[in-house]
């Protein structure tokens, strides 16, 4: 493919599956949502890389309301892990394992 | 992409996923960690070297991108690794400098000062403090345990190797046709700033203003939520029993 | 003058629908409004049998035909037209087992209404009693009536129910539930046979009707028009008389006919003594036709009835209870008629059956008389001496016993003679055996007056011992009126003096002589002898009358030292040759194991089996049951490892 910026690319996966091996592995819940920031970081190189390849700003654009979500969403993730941690006096992802179907 | 290379690219992410696995957190300072982590860093050079010598054509990366790759690879492992939630965090500020200055050599300005200012200087903050309130002082067992490390990193690793195979063996993959879209077109004399701005108030400005407004919302849930009383487990009343809705139990 | 078919049919329906209405009335209402006079309607049924019963024996006095009366289409066969049909055969044979079925059942009937009372209040259970006679009676009609073989079954096993219900009256006492399982598990073996033989019957004439078979059976042709072998009608009559063997009691099958004593003395006295168990030699004198085209068969039936006999009164010589002597007369008696049968004397054999149902149904209402008296007690042994005591009672049991035993001039005499007559004349061997037994009928008989009414007088401890009521004595005083002179049936009044007057084949063997054929046709001239062997006869049975008051009346410490001087003997003939024994060794017990090892492969193989499918879904739910682990991480991980799966697959294939 002409002009596809493999390394961009590969290094957004890159980035991206280490967030998700952080995400599924670690069981301090802080540490998890640091994880899927780190994801959002390897789409955000990715997006840059795509935008640069069509050569307009639309990567960029998304990338920076990806941005505003990604604030959003922090914030609100750590209030509930600020209630959480209220309730069970721990940050452990395993205390709350009682999804069983 | 000639079979050799393939091999030797599977192998360096195999290499690089023995690596996480190693460097997970164990209960005790283990000499494994520290070999985790310098096999890491060696397949994260070896990666790069081969992205640059095999995978690419040369001339078409900046040798930037080199450092800023290892730093940011390097960073995400660690956040990733690291027993201690601060130090997670504070790598994860190295990961988002990288990132920016990444996002800066394809020449999006905003959005690497953006990346920085609102990611390293409010988010970090906002966990910074959360790490605070919640953190106990010393390494609790959830913090040296990781749950399933081999799942994970295959799940992560294998993902990633596929991916990686896809994108730079092109005969796998339809061909897609580069496509100027309707929208605005980098421009060489315009600044990257300008355009970006010029874009959002004119193209995508109701996304703008969607934006605000979700900001609003997600400031009023966050103190909404953070002002609840959450009676600690144990300590609350038991559940009401099962009675006739209406007399005895309030529906909803 | 022959028989008008309306009034048969209407009479042969009443016959069996009015006793089944007195059944049902009491079924229904006994219970909560009769009670105490729940036995009106079955009286009133069963009499309105017998009446019907005497106009159809009227119809047929003048005529030597007999006639089918069709009343219902019942069940269609394949065959075009074709149907089972529930018809009657109505023919002087039937008559005869008509009037005695309904007379003898209506006399115990009304015995009934004060046996089954305790002191005037009426038994726990009396409705269900009265309702199952009523039952009885209609299949015990049904099974004479029948036209067909499939109605004959019908009939049959219907009669195996009643019984069943009726020994297992008093279904309380473990001993009674286990004679009443007895009774018809082992008639079942015999009804096995049965059954077997009219399905060959059916494949061999293709109809089950009693005129087209037998007429089938005459010229010797089956349905196809084939020769019929005398193999085929051999294998035929030995599978309808096991049947016989089962429900009339014959060797081996008798075994629970002296259990089924543990019935109400009424019970045994109808079903057990004068109707049910001689279903069996009404079927065989029926299916003459059959049975006579193998000499081999009717050498067969002849050698069981006489065999039977002789060893049944073996073994009555020395029973204590009162109604196991009668049980076992039962039994010998059957073996006679049997006997008669065998030795194509059908006519003899029918007529002992009509004066035995008479004198061996007052023997039985006799022995519940003194039953009822003695408080439930009929060991001879606990009570002695009740002439004085029971005055009717032992006049009429006297008359019994003496027309059981062969006494000149009763009833049982002149039937027994004639059977031993044409046995003498067909085998000495068979005549010899059939004059032992009846020595040995008139010995323990009379052993049994003796020791029950004669001697010291005592009752057992507490009871009051009285004479019964009417009800009782009027049926018991009817059947000894029956006893004395049923036998004038088949004397005929001959020109020429009192020697003239014994000649035999009279009346009763003319009336039956039509229905009896076949009998007639195979059966050897009796010649002289006939006035020798009667007088030979009578005094047998006045000798062993005679022996009995000497061993009982006279010396009574006799029959102890005869028992410990030949104990073998003794014992032999007190243990009923050990056929029980036999039965259980031999039978039960292999079944009982067969059963465990049905039970076993039922519990483990099948059950394993089953065991196996539910397996299945357990070992899934169990490999399953990881991937819900509560947790959101986990969660996660399973769907990016099957977003990598499909990314596999999407690449590499």
């Amino acid at each position: 493919m002409p002009g596809l910026p493999a390394h961009y690319v590969v290094l957004g996966a890159a980035l991206f599956a280490l967030g998700l091996v952080g995400f599924l592995t670690r069981r301090n819940l802080i540490v998890m949502f640091l994880s899927t920031e780190v994801m959002f970081q390897g789409v955000v190189v990715n997006l840059v890389a795509f935008g640069r390849l069509h050569g307009h700003l639309d990567g960029q654009m998304f990338a920076l309301f990806l941005l505003v979500v990604a604030a959003v969403e922090a914030g609100l993730a750590l209030g509930l892990v600020i209630l959480l941690y209220r309730r069970k006096s721990s940050l452990d992802s395993e205390a709350w394992a009682t999804m069983s179907g | 992409m000639s079979p050799i290379t393939a091999y030797l690219l599977y192998a360096l992410f195999a290499l690089g996923g023995a690596a996480v696995y190693l460097a997970m957190p164990r209960t005790r300072e283990a000499p494994a960690r520290i070999a985790g982590l310098i096999l890491g860093l060696g397949a994260i050079v070896g990666g790069l070297i081969l992205l640059g010598t095999r995978l690419m054509p040369a001339s078409s990366v900046n040798p930037g991108f080199y450092i800023f790759a290892a730093i940011a690879l390097f960073a995400a492992a660690r956040v990733v690794t690291h027993p201690k939630p601060v130090y997670s965090a504070v790598y994860f500020v190295l990961v988002i400098v990288a990132v920016a200055a990444l996002v800066l050599l394809e020449g999006a300005e905003f959005l690497a000062i953006a990346l920085i200012i609102v990611y390293a200087g409010a988010i970090l903050v906002t966990y910074a403090f959360v790490i605070m309130l919640a953190q106990q002082a010393r390494l609790s067992l959830y913090d040296t345990r990781a749950r399933e490390p081999l799942a994970g990193v295959v799940i992560g690793f294998a993902a990633m190797a596929a991916v990686a195979a896809c994108t730079t063996d092109t005969s796998a993959l339809p061909q897609i046709a580069a496509q100027p879209a309707a929208s605005i077109v980098i421009q060489a004399d315009v600044g990257n700033t300008l355009a970006v701005g010029r874009s959002l108030m004119t193209h995508y400005v109701v996304a703008l203003e969607l934006a605000g407004v979700l900001l609003l919302v997600g400031l009023v849930g966050a103190v909404a939520l953070v002002t609840r009383k959450v009676p600690r487990d144990g300590t609350a009343e038991p559940p009401a029993p099962i009675g006739r809705i209406g007399k005895e139990v309030q529906p909803f | 003058m022959t028989m008008d078919i309306a009034t048969l049919k209407t009479c042969g329906i009443l016959i069996l629908l009015l006793p089944l209405a007195g059944t049902l009335i009491v079924g229904a209402l006994g219970r909560p409004v009769l009670r105490g006079r729940s036995h009106w309607p079955v009286i009133l049924g069963v009499a309105g049998a017998v009446l019907c019963s005497f106009i159809v024996f009227g119809q047929a006095l003048g005529t030597s035909k007999q006639a089918v009366v069709d009343v219902y289409d019942w069940i269609a066969t394949g065959d075009a037209g074709g149907w089972f049909r529930i018809n009657f055969l109505i023919d002087p044979l039937t008559c005869i087992m008509l009037v005695t079925v309904t007379s003898v059942s209506l006399l115990v009937i009304i015995y009934s209404r004060d046996y089954m009372r305790d002191h005037g209040h009426p038994e726990r259970g009396y409705e269900r009693f009265f309702a199952y006679l009523g039952l009885f009676v209609f299949s015990m009609c049904a099974l004479v009536l029948a036209g067909n073989f499939l109605l004959l079954y019908l009939g049959w096993e219907a009669v195996g129910l009643c019984s069943y219900l009726l020994i297992g009256f008093y279904y309380g006492r473990p001993s009674a539930a286990a004679a009443a399982k007895k009774a018809f598990l082992v008639n079942r073996i015999g009804d096995f046979g049965f059954g077997l033989g009219i399905l060959l019957i059916y494949l061999t004439f293709n109809t089950l009707d009693y005129q087209a078979v037998f007429k089938m059976v005459e010229h010797g042709r089956t349905a196809s028009g084939a020769a019929l072998t005398e193999g085929r009608s051999a294998a035929i009559a030995l599978l309808l008389f096991c049947g016989a063997v089962g429900k009339s009691a014959q060797l081996p099958l008798h075994v629970w006919l002296p259990d089924a004593m543990e019935g109400p003395s009424p019970v045994s006295a109808l079903i057990h003594a004068a109707t049910m168990v001689t279903a069996g030699v009404y079927m065989v004198a029926r299916c003459g036709v059959i049975f006579t085209q193998s000499a081999t068969v009717m050498a067969v039936v002849a050698a069981v009835g006489a065999l039977t006999a002789l060893y049944a009164a073996l073994i009555a010589l020395t029973q204590h209870d009162m109604k196991r002597v009668l049980a076992y007369s039962t039994i010998s008696q059957l073996g006679y008629m049997f006997l008669g049968l065998g030795v194509y004397a059908a006519g003899s054999a029918i007529f002992h059956l009509f004066t035995h149902a008479f004198f061996k149904a007052l023997l039985f209402l006799g022995a519940g008389s003194v039953m009822h008296a003695m408080g439930g007690v009929i060991d001879m042994r606990q009570f002695g001496g009740l002439r004085r005591i029971l005055p009717w009672t032992y006049r009429t049991f006297v008359i019994g016993s003496l027309a059981l035993a062969g006494f000149p001039l009763l009833s049982g005499f002149w039937s027994k003679d004639e059977i031993i007559h044409h046995a003498m004349a067909q085998s000495p061997l068979l005549g010899g055996m059939g004059l032992l037994t009846a020595v040995l009928t008139a010995f323990y008989t009379f052993r049994m007056v003796y020791r029950a009414f004669h001697g010291a007088e005592r009752v057992p401890q507490g009871v009051h011992a009285h004479e019964s009521g009417k009800w009782m004595l009027v049926p018991l005083c009817i059947l000894a009126v029956g006893a004395l002179g049923a036998g004038y049936a088949n004397v005929t009044p001959h020109a020429g003096g009192f020697l003239g007057f014994l000649e035999p084949g009279g009346a009763l063997g003319g009336f039956l002589a039509p229905a009896l054929k076949p009998f007639a046709a195979h059966a050897e001239h009796v010649g002289g002898g006939g006035h020798v062997l009667m007088v030979l006869s009578g005094l047998l049975a006045i000798a062993g009358i005679a022996g009995a008051w000497w061993f009982h009346v006279k010396r009574r410490d006799w029959p102890a030292r005869v028992a410990e001087a030949a104990p073998t003997a003794y014992n032999l003939s007190y243990n009923k040759f050990y056929m029980d024994e036999i039965y259980d060794v031999g039978v039960v017990r292999p079944l009982k194991s067969g059963g465990k090892l049905a039970f076993g492969i039922d519990d483990y193989f099948i059950d394993g089996l089953i065991w196996l499918v539910t397996i299945v879904p357990r070992l899934l739910g169990f490999a399953l049951r990881g991937l819900q682990g509560g947790s959101l991480q986990g969660y996660a991980a399973t769907m990016g490892a099957g977003l990598l799966i499909i990314l596999l697959l999407v690449l590499l294939l």
